[in-house]
């Protein structure tokens, strides 16, 4: 996938554990896994806002797009 | 949610209820008519066992459906029917029909070509015409259900 969700760069900045983020947004840590792994097929607003609220971040902050 | 689960205890005693007459009809009622029917005209009498097994089998067809249908409201139940398992029952009720239609479109063309009044071919030709009506409903609910299950395992992805 060429879009890849950065958020274990926004866990190190806010020093927030994965089994915390998954808690805080209330993700299970499976799906956080998926998130991280890039193998995600599709994201709902309502749980990137609530990623961008956890971490104090923007959607630019989590999203990258990257040529294969 | 609370009317389906309603409709589904319900629709599930009509099925029970209906395996069971046919059941009856298959191992006493059916036999019995075509030999007693066989007793009555001699000169007939050959007909007895085609006409028997031929009813035994149109009747299983329809016990296959409501095999089929018990599975798939069971996947109901379990919130399972947008999936792929759903499909082996949903194909099983289409051949099932497929089948029932064909044999009673054979019957047809042999009471047809025999027939010595219009009423018998009258009452096969409408059979048929539901019976078509019917199987067609069904591939179009299965085109529906196929779509349905599409969507579904499109949404799970979503996280």
């Amino acid at each position: 996938m060429p879009i890849v969700v950065r958020i274990d760069v926004e866990l190190a900045k806010q020093k927030m554990s994965v089994g915390e983020f998954a808690e805080r947004v209330g993700l299970t840590p499976a799906n956080v896994a998926v998130l991280k792994n890039g193998r995600a097929k599709a994201v709902r607003f309502s749980t990137l806002e609530a990623m961008c609220r956890v971490l104090n971040c923007q959607p630019g902050d989590l999203l990258e797009f990257t040529e294969d | 949610m609370k009317i389906t689960s309603l409709a589904v205890v319900a629709l599930r005693i009509v099925l029970v209820a209906a395996f069971l007459l046919l059941l009856l009809f298959q191992v006493m009622s059916m036999p019995g008519q075509f030999a007693h029917m066989a007793a009555e005209d001699p000169e007939r009498a050959y007909l007895q066992w085609p006409l028997t097994v031929f009813a035994i089998l149109e009747l299983a067809c329809v016990q296959v459906v409501i095999v089929s249908t018990w599975k798939l409201l069971t996947m109901v139940r379990r919130d399972q029917i947008f999936s792929r398992q759903a499909f082996v029952w949903v194909d099983a009720i289409m051949w099932a029909i497929a089948a029932a239609w064909t044999m009673l479109a054979v019957f047809f063309a042999i009471v047809v070509l025999n027939a010595d009044d219009p009423g018998m071919p009258l009452l096969l030709v409408l059979m048929l015409t539901a019976g078509a009506a019917v199987g067609l409903v069904v591939v179009v609910l299965r085109a529906l259900l196929r779509q349905a299950a599409d969507l579904r395992s499109d949404l799970e992805a979503v996280i």
